[in-house]
């Protein structure tokens, strides 16, 4: 029997898949690595530890439960989160860590280039706003603050791409991973010249770029060897996490987008065109050049619910986070609907969709004398909740949307996809498995090796678990609270940058 | 769901465990003055909520319980309802004996070996204060306790006392993870690496490193394994391979020295490890590096 395994570099661990070539899971395994944070703004991972880390879950799962069912590996195939960097110099050999897309080291170069018609002329041929998060600026930062770390590195490259270097000895990317780089013209698929010239670097710096379905890459024979893998296994290149997620979330019909919330968050679309957006808003990431993931991202999705439980939870009874913000979900399910007029600000890490203000920052607001605990538990969701919905009307804004599908830990708890239905007023579905990555980047291999006639009609093949229609009486209530959460973030413009300015100069 | 209360002496259920003074499933209806008046417990009493709020008083300390809670109140201490009522409400109880003047809780009926026993001892005599848990599982454990009790089948003897066992392993397992409780393992965690990375020669145990963070060494695995997919001696190795990759990378240093300065105790033992994970020994990665970079630039 044949399967196909993909590999997962996420923002916390590796998760490898082994799929069946009808798209049933056989097993699945992750395995950690560390982020590091040096600096207030800094957030680092070590390039080494994440590939050793890949290939021992990699070897344990297909020695330990593939090969024993008697599988054999077909393909593998690559995902990754995005916008991560590393240099690494002549040798190869990585300059440091890989830098996330958490870092917010570029926020000055990011500022200055957004209020420049530069910036604007950048966005509109890379599809990717102007922020800390890209790699443009995280070059233009190295080049401004690392100028010896810079003159050395000889390529730059996302984390992706130097795990598939170590297995294939290639220098690739993706169009997905590229175009979420803010260096990659979406337009005509090249590395895009204004963007290097800001960020001080050559084509011949940057990765070989190739569509999602590039598979002109072998692993090297030592690696063939200790996995125990043929030479013929065809090495998929494939796409993004945000871009497989999308895939892998069945909702290629127009009128559909799919919400996901993790710890971070994002509103997707997909279509056949690229959309502009004069306010720089929204990102346009390229699956493949005619199918276009389009979108918003949140920095502030269940880490936030996770923070309000880590200060405020019951962990007298509960052993660990998971099981108090059990108990604290049971709460704030006996709190009204808009949680008594309290209302909550989430942006504890900033905010990128749709304000991207780095310096915004979180906040409770319309606290009276009768709100309790139980408020402000609901309060927390709910702020959470109305953030995707202010990224979601930013999508509406160029695309009718009718229903929505949802994953991700945070936004699949019943809880949440109730009150998620009832702020869009939409039907909201879950999907019929864990993993829309997994299942996404899947989809992806399986079209490539002829299973699936086209992308379109591999992602009809998802099916949906459960629906949850809206409450019209629930959604007039969060609608007019969310008029005064709107207003209230540009009202309090100034004093974001006010107090982060503050939080600076005096927190140690 | 009927109602059941079994004592010892008077019902012939309980004639084949002398250990088991009581098992009892109640559903109270009513509250009544003095119906669960404080007193001192001079046996173990364990208790599971099935359904309804009961305010209780347990040493001195008051207990709000909801369903799927689970009090263990141990000889010596003290316990009742808020003004001695019993609040309405459904819920399992069992009482069983001590051995030894109450010094060794599990008595001779146990199948759990002395190291075990004394473990179990340990762990509930120093989580004394805090014996209200979070215990769903414990649901079916006292409903299968009850059907063994009441049907008498074939092997209810041992499946009983196996029951029973299985339900104070679950207990000191949980009191041990909530005992743990880290708001926060991600970042006690990220702690432990850097130590760990800090340090890379020293032979470290799981012991010491469970020491570190101030974690028994079964629930600091468990938890490790769970957060990071690797035991904790496999997520030690990883760091290992990966410094030991990076000092390979940079040509200066010489294979045995890297082997010793992350923490293998031989160049072989080095080789073989790292052969095992990469494919390549040390020297030929490091021949590799160079020749790899030549064929993509």
């Amino acid at each position: 029997m044949n399967c196909i395994i993909i590999i997962e570099m996420g923002t916390a661990a590796v998760r490898v898949f082994a799929f069946d070539l009808s798209g049933n899971l056989i097993s699945s395994s992750k395995g950690h690595y560390p982020t590091f944070h040096e600096q207030p703004d800094h957030s680092e991972q070590d390039p080494e530890q994440m590939f050793i880390t890949m290939l021992y879950i990699l070897k344990n799962l297909l020695i330990e439960k593939i090969y024993p069912k008697k599988y054999t590996v077909t393909c593998i195939c690559f995902g990754s989160s995005m916008h991560s960097l590393l240099a690494v110099d002549k040798d190869g050999i990585p300059l440091g860590n890989a830098i996330t897309w958490a870092d917010n080291r570029g926020k000055k170069e990011a500022a200055e280039l957004k209020q420049s018609s530069l910036g604007e002329e950048i966005y509109k041929a890379t599809g990717t706003p102007i922020h800390p998060m890209s790699s443009l600026i995280k070059i233009a930062w190295m080049k401004n603050h690392e100028p010896e770390k810079f003159r050395l590195a000889r390529k730059f490259m996302p984390i992706k791409t130097y795990i598939i270097q170590q297995l294939t000895g290639a220098c690739v990317i993706d169009y997905s991973i590229a175009s979420a780089t803010g260096l990659m013209n979406i337009h005509n698929l090249t590395w895009d010249q204004a963007a290097l010239n800001f960020a001080g670097i050559t084509p011949d710096e940057l990765p070989d770029l190739h569509p999602v379905f590039y598979s002109g890459i072998t692993l090297k024979k030592e690696y063939q060897r200790v996995l125990k893998l043929s030479p013929t296994v065809k090495i998929l290149i494939g796409s993004s996490d945000g871009c497989l997620a999308t895939l892998g979330a069945g909702v290629w019909d127009n009128g559909m987008a799919t919400i996901t919330i993790e710890d971070s968050g994002a509103f997707r679309i997909i279509g056949d065109k690229i959309i502009e957006d004069p306010k720089q808003q929204i990102f346009n990431y390229l699956l493949t050049e005619k199918h276009i993931i389009t979108g918003g991202p949140t920095s502030n999705g269940g880490v936030i619910f996770n923070w309000f439980t880590k200060q405020f939870g019951d962990f007298q009874k509960a052993f660990d986070v998971d099981q108090s913000m059990e108990m604290l979900i049971e709460e704030a399910a006996d709190a009204e609907v808009g949680s008594g007029g309290l209302i909550f600000l989430p942006f504890l890490h900033g905010e990128r969709a749709p304000i991207w203000n780095p310096n915004s920052r979180g906040c409770y607001f319309g606290i009276n004398i009768r709100h309790e605990r139980k408020h402000f538990i609901r309060a927390t969701i709910e702020g959470i909740l109305y953030e995707m919905y202010s990224i979601g009307r930013t999508l509406e804004k160029h695309r009718h949307i009718d229903s929505l599908s949802i994953n991700g830990s945070f936004a699949s708890i019943p809880f949440c996809t109730q009150i998620i239905a009832d702020i869009f007023n939409k039907p909201v579905s879950t999907l019929n498995y864990g993993d829309s990555i997994g299942k996404g980047a899947f989809l992806l291999s399986a079209t490539e090796m002829g299973i699936y006639p086209s992308l379109e009609e591999a992602s009809k093949t998802v099916t949906m678990h459960q629906t949850y229609l809206p409450n019209a009486q629930n959604h007039q209530v969060y609608t007019q609270y969310f008029k005064v959460f709107e207003s209230l973030i540009t009202k309090v413009a100034d004093e974001f940058d006010a107090i982060s300015d503050l939080q600076e100069r005096y927190s140690q | 769901m009927n109602q059941l209360i079994l004592q010892q002496g008077a019902a012939k259920e309980l004639a084949h465990f002398p250990h088991i003074l009581e098992f009892a499933l109640k559903k109270n209806n009513t509250i009544q003055l003095n119906s669960f008046n404080s007193n001192v417990a001079d046996c173990i009493c364990l208790y599971y909520i099935l359904e309804g709020k009961f305010s209780w008083i347990i040493d001195s300390q008051q207990h709000t319980l909801y369903p799927g809670d689970f009090a263990v109140v141990l000889p010596g201490q003290r316990i009742g309802g808020e003004s001695g009522i019993l609040n309405i409400g459904a819920l399992f109880w069992i009482k069983i004996s001590t051995e030894d003047c109450g010094k060794l809780l599990l008595g001779k009926w146990s199948g759990l070996t002395k190291k075990e026993k004394l473990s179990i001892n340990q762990i509930l005599l120093v989580n004394k204060q805090q014996l209200v848990l979070k215990l769903k599982e414990a649901h079916t454990l006292m409903h299968n306790l009850q059907l063994e009790l009441q049907n008498e089948e074939v092997g209810f003897y041992t499946r009983t006392n196996q029951l029973l066992d299985e339900l104070f392993v679950l207990i000191s397992r949980q009191l041990i993870r909530q005992n743990n409780s880290r708001r926060d393992f991600p970042q006690t965690f990220l702690k432990l690496e850097q130590t760990l990375r800090q340090n890379l020669a020293h032979q470290w145990t799981v012991e010491e490193m469970a020491a570190l963070i101030g974690m028994g060494t079964t629930a600091f695995t468990e938890k490790v394994k769970n957060y990071s997919g690797f035991s904790p001696l496999n997520y030690l190795i990883n760091i290992r391979i990966t410094e030991a990759t990076k000092l390979l990378k940079k040509n200066q240093v010489n294979v045995t020295d890297i082997a010793l300065n992350t923490g293998f105790y031989s160049s072989q033992h080095f080789s073989t490890t790292f052969k095992k994970l990469t494919g390549y020994t040390p020297s030929e990665f490091r021949k590799n590096k160079t020749s790899d970079h030549q064929h993509t630039s």
